[in-house]
């Protein structure tokens, strides 16, 4: 049997990453970028896959960041995913960026920036969108990611370091906790139903 | 040799993947509409279109090989649709290509989607070039010599609205459903086209660009009058302003038509585009090229409009002529086929849109 090679890949918000974890190894490559994912992806899970003596027919198990964050950058990983798993024929699995917060810590409240004084948060429960001025109910073991030290305050707990949301996606899928490849926005497409009414028909 | 491409289509609101051969074989071609997501919005919003290509594009694909009855082993390159278009959707069609195409070595192949339709005529009938193309549908109208697999020449084309888009706003007016195509069609059926006298928008003026704007919001007033006098839409009313607006759009494409035929002295008409399936602005049409002794050819209605196995068929072409450039898998929402015409619409700092 090949041994087991994850990769993980993830554009979920302002950067673009990869991260591989195989025979007990981790690596990543991680760059801050607002835009140009989707050019710079590719190359730069080659150039990861070729640091480790790796190619493309090596990876055994695919898990991409489904978000929730930017719209557009989670489905710039989700598609490029979906293709590899088509073209490699392996499986793939998607997690979300609060999944991979709380990774390894049960008791945690996970929170990423939402912007427009919102924050998607997750805590025992299911993952929500919240105004972060109305946050309630929480009485969380750990809290870790955006405002961590403020969630603390509020609601106890101890703050975890940041991880890398990358590897822990990666670490996700190879401990077989990965869901669906689909994108998690957790926030509507923003559109109205037209505002003039149809006429009456005689 | 012969080729095997797949092609993946997302730009507007149809998922399509196919899989078509360099000797114009159709091996597979899968389409999945997204009409009924967009029907409550009365138009295509691009998040939610976005969203479902995100979603379907990969079964597409899927469904097309296992039709098609061919491995990923067994094509030459892919081909996607790298735009104009609504950019979401382009993008997720452009990065399942790159990872379909990182996982198999296939070569890529970026393809404008007007380049589709403009050389679909070579797929379905084999036409040979040159050829004039009229693509008229919702999000495009415009008038293109095309001497060649890569060589485009912009006639006219609107300066507002594509056809498409004013059949759709014109039916969401009168109470038909979206797309508003085939209802409004339907309608004029029963109703008489002279009864409301509808503006001809730019025939007054010359050249072979167009304008339907205007000529929706004639329909709006006209309308509102009505409603005014009776206290809501009359049936035969709307049926009258359906079968008016419909002669008004027939009547412009067709003189407009008339005079990109004398300007380019082609030798045979190629009309694509979902407007195209419209039985009176077709019949208008092939008078205008029986009259003017030219050839006449639309290819069926499913390769008409949005579709892959176009996209396929114009990798196939690029391909054969050397044109495939790496540069053409950037999304991108603008990209005019004619890269020396003067842009009509969207000439901000953005570029030309088509």
């Amino acid at each position: 049997m090949r041994p087991e090679v994850t990769l993980a890949i993830d554009t979920s918000a302002a950067h673009c990453a990869a991260a591989l974890l195989f025979r007990g190894r981790e690596v990543e490559a991680f760059e801050e970028m607002a835009t140009g994912q989707a050019e710079r992806l590719m190359p730069m899970v080659e150039a990861l896959l070729a640091g480790q003596g790796l190619g493309w027919p090596d990876v055994t198990l695919l898990a991409v960041g489904t978000g929730p964050g930017n719209f557009t950058g989670v489905r710039i990983a989700v598609a490029a995913a979906r293709g590899l798993a088509l073209g490699l024929g392996v499986p793939l699995v998607g997690v979300t960026s609060l999944q991979a917060l709380r990774f390894g810590h049960e008791g945690a409240l996970a929170c990423l920036d939402a912007r427009r004084g919102a924050v998607y948060v997750q805590g025992e429960g299911a993952a929500a969108l919240a105004e972060w001025e109305e946050l309630s109910g929480f009485s969380p073991a750990f809290t870790v990611g955006y405002r961590a030290d403020d969630l603390a305050l509020r609601f106890g707990g101890t703050v975890l370091p940041t991880p890398s949301l990358v590897l822990n996606i990666a670490r996700v899928a190879a401990a077989g906790q990965g869901g669906a490849p689909a994108p998690f926005y957790l926030r509507g497409a923003d559109a109205l139903p037209p505002s003039d009414p149809p006429p009456v028909i005689l | 040799m012969v080729l095997t491409l797949l092609g993946i289509e997302s730009s507007c609101d149809d998922s399509a993947a196919a899989v078509v051969r360099s000797d114009r074989a159709v091996l597979s071609s899968v389409v999945e509409g997204q009409a009924a997501l967009h029907a409550p919005f009365g138009g295509v919003v691009p998040e939610i279109a976005a969203r479902a290509h995100a979603e379907k594009l990969d079964g597409c694909v899927a469904r097309a090989l296992a039709e098609a009855g061919v491995g990923l082993a067994d094509l030459d390159a892919v081909a996607v649709t790298s735009g104009p278009g609504l950019i979401g959707g382009v993008l997720s069609g452009v990065m399942l290509a790159r990872g379909i195409a990182a996982a198999t070595g296939l070569p890529l192949v970026g393809v404008n989607h007007l380049a589709g339709h403009a050389l679909t005529p070579r797929l379905t009938d084999g036409l040979e070039f040159p050829y004039l193309m009229l693509l008229v549908s919702g999000g495009h109208c415009q008038f293109l010599m095309v001497s060649g697999p890569g060589e485009f020449r912009r006639l006219g084309g609107t300066i507002d609205d594509a056809p498409g888009e004013a059949f759709d706003k014109v039916a969401k007016l009168l109470a038909l459903p979206q797309p508003g195509g085939p209802p409004l069609e339907a309608e004029a059926l029963k109703g008489d086209a002279k009864r409301f006298a509808l503006p001809r928008p730019l025939l007054d003026r010359p050249g072979c660009d167009m304008s339907f704007s205007g000529l929706k919001t004639a329909v709006l007033r006209a309308r509102d009058a009505l409603i005014a006098e009776h206290g809501g839409l009359r049936r035969q009313d709307r049926a009258d302003l359906c079968a008016s607006f419909q002669a008004a759009v027939a009547a412009v494409l067709a003189e407009k038509t008339r005079r990109a035929l004398a300007e380019s002295e082609a030798p045979v008409l190629a009309v694509a585009g979902g407007v195209a399936a419209n039985s009176v602005i077709r019949a208008a049409l092939q008078g205008v090229c029986e009259k003017a002794g030219v050839g006449f050819t639309a290819p069926p209605l499913r390769l008409c409009t949005d579709n892959a196995a176009m996209i396929a068929w114009a990798g196939i072409e690029k391909l054969q002529a050397g044109l495939v450039d790496p540069a053409d898998l950037t999304a991108r929402p603008r990209w005019p086929l004619d890269a020396m015409a003067a842009p009509m619409i969207g000439s901000g700092k953005k570029g030309a849109k088509a």
